[in-house]
């Protein structure tokens, strides 16, 4: 009954006004958060243990170097240059090992590969694996490793095909144990290799950090490695600065994924446009509705203040408005979620097509973002009310 | 609550007037609860000042008001509402219905918070009232005097200590009055409430305990 009574005077096109705005504010931010999650899972899809960017940087090998026999790593004071280089966030040294590794696994019975190999490792913030994958027990023999992908692709594409033997997918491969000998120092020991993933951008054998120290101090003590390899994150991969100083002190990075890591620098910072425009589209919507919610007010003012005068507390009496606009909020959250499935559903084919491999990411953060602003608006929508009905009690209007 | 009390109390608008000769206004005054008032008044002597005040509406006095021995100043808003569910009702001269609902939505918007009559009883003075054939009417298509008994009706949707009735019978022949007066001493001696009725001239006539000239 307060119902028909309160919902004299609402204007239909300001309320449409308003859920049309907010749907549309709404479906692009959501729609921003989607496809950056999306399009960031195509990148890392080809990588997953380490971030766009990231640069890893060494000395260039040129001919002098090797007839000089000048060495390739960096000393100290470069090591110190790069780390204080402005548009570095934070630099990493790889390690290799010091001892010899012998790497086996068994295909089937008769079939039998062995390699000798080397390790290197990275400090581990800069490997993106679940920390519990990515861990070395001391004293327990199974050992996490990440290969390059190229290994993969020079045994499929060249060696198995050659010898038609067969051919080893990403996932057989992480099941398969591999055997590792180690030895240095007079000692021999055995481990079990477990691989944790591939990296394209790694042409290294990856071991975590941890095991690499205790490896160098057990097999080969004494022995120091030098620092070859840097890898630094930058916080902007399009700096200018970074490009000069890398040709400047003859240094060279992995060019073509800089580019990549250009482009998701780039896509990062368009989707944060997009979704600014999102946002601003959301606040003037709650400004629409926030005028049209006081302008009904103010046109039943009368009404409220006698339903405030025959008892009711302004609690009830606000709750109708609050009711209606909390409903709008959660229609236009459905909506907006609606049409971020239909448009995703469209480009993901794309994705697919594009990326054969791609795994597309859940949406639940894209729902948890549409919660926060749905609670959000909805928040600050009753408190308006509230205060609103609250001044006709004071009399203040 | 027992009692309601007024001392010094003065609407601001009569701060410089000097020839103030009120039983009300800057005097001390005790209603209490079973009693029976009748405040006569001329016109802008602040009756419906008195009313507001009282019910919390407006707070443009000074002196005190006190419900017991609680100044009305110091209640919050639940106080005052639950206040203006239970213990205090009050009949404005100007009724405020809403003009949009039917005679009977009127009073259920009302009855419904309290909960306190039933819809027999509704009928029933609606009945005695002469307006039984308006139960479904609007309120906004009926004459003043219709909608002083429609809000009559109202008045009575919820227990009270104390009730104002402002000006109750102004558009009302004298049979209907009489009822009026009936209904509302019946229910207020049913509750022991307070009844405090004002007037600027025609009243009910009833046994009235204390006559205030305002």
């Amino acid at each position: 009954m307060i119902w028909k009574l309160l919902r004299q005077h609402i204007s239909i096109p300001q309320f449409a006004g308003f859920f049309l705005a907010n749907l549309v504010g709404m479906t692009i931010i959501l729609l921003g958060v989607q496809f950056y999650t999306d399009t960031q899972a195509v990148y890392q899809g080809e990588d997953s243990f380490m971030k766009a960017d990231y640069i890893i940087l060494n000395k260039k090998i040129s001919t002098v170097n090797t007839i000089t026999g000048k060495s390739t790593a960096f000393s100290q004071s470069e090591l110190k240059e790069v780390e204080q280089q402005e548009f570095v966030e934070r630099m990493g040294v790889f390690t290799s090992s010091a001892f010899d590794v012998n790497a086996s696994f068994q295909l089937d019975e008769s079939t039998n590969m062995s390699t000798d190999m080397f390790f290197e490792s990275v400090p581990d913030e800069f490997v993106d694996v679940k920390s519990s994958d990515w861990a070395y027990v001391e004293q327990s023999h199974e050992l996490p490793i990440i290969l390059p992908r190229n290994y993969l692709d020079l045994y499929n594409f060249g060696y198995a095909q050659n010898r038609n033997m067969p051919k080893l997918s990403e996932g057989i491969l992480g099941a398969i144990k591999l055997k590792i000998r180690i030895s240095g120092n007079g000692k021999n020991d055995d481990y079990e290799g477990r691989i944790v993933g591939f990296s394209s951008r790694l042409n290294t054998i990856l071991v975590p950090q941890s095991f690499m120290e205790w490896a160098n101090q057990h097999y080969a003590p004494g022995k120091g490695t030098a620092a070859t390899r840097l890898i630094i994150e930058v916080n902007n991969p399009t700096d200018q600065r970074l490009t000069s100083f890398i040709q400047d002190n003859h240094y060279e990075t992995d060019q073509d994924k800089l580019d990549a890591s250009k482009t998701t620098f780039m896509l990062r910072i368009i989707v944060a446009i997009v979704m600014t425009i999102g946002i601003i589209i959301c606040i003037l919507a709650l400004y629409i509705l926030m005028l049209s919610v006081y302008l009904l007010v103010e046109k039943n003012n009368t009404k409220l203040e006698n339903l405030l005068l025959i008892g009711y507390s302004p609690r009830r009496v606000s709750r109708p408005y609050q009711l209606l606009t909390v409903g709008l909020n959660i229609v236009v959250f459905i909506i907006a979620i609606a049409i971020v499935l239909i448009v995703r559903s469209q480009y993901i084919e794309l994705f697919h097509s594009f990326f054969p491999q791609f795994e597309s990411p859940a949406i639940s953060l894209t729902i948890v973002i549409g919660l926060v602003i749905l609670i959000a608006v909805s928040i600050i929508n009753i408190i308006a009310v509230y205060t609103k009905v609250k001044s006709i009690w004071n009399r203040k209007s | 609550m027992e009692t309601i009390t007024l001392t010094d109390t003065l609407p601001e608008v009569f701060a410089q007037r000097t020839d103030i000769n009120s039983d009300v206004w800057k005097k001390h005054v005790t209603f209490e609860k079973g009693k029976l008032y009748l405040v006569e008044a001329n016109s802008g002597t602040g009756k419906s000042s008195l009313c507001s005040y009282i019910f919390g509406y407006r707070h443009d006095y000074t002196g005190t008001i006190k419900f017991d021995d609680q100044d009305i100043r110091q209640f919050s808003v639940s106080q005052w509402v639950s206040l203006r569910q239970r213990s205090l009702a009050l009949l404005w001269q100007e009724l405020r219905l809403f003009p949009e609902l039917t005679a009977m939505e009127n009073v259920e918007i009302k009855n419904k918070i309290t909960g306190f009559q039933t819809r027999l009883q509704i009928l029933q003075w609606f009945e005695m009232l002469g307006i039984a054939d308006k139960v479904d009417a609007r309120i906004g298509r009926m004459s003043f005097g219709q909608q002083q008994r429609v809000a009559m009706i109202r008045t009575m949707c919820q227990p009270f200590d104390f009730v104002f009735v402002d000006e109750p019978i102004s558009h009302l022949d004298d049979n209907n009055s009489r009822i009026m007066g009936e209904i509302l001493t019946t229910e207020a001696k049913r509750q022991g409430a307070g009844v405090i009725l004002t007037s600027i001239g025609k009243h009910i006539e009833l046994n009235y305990d204390k006559t205030l000239k305002l």
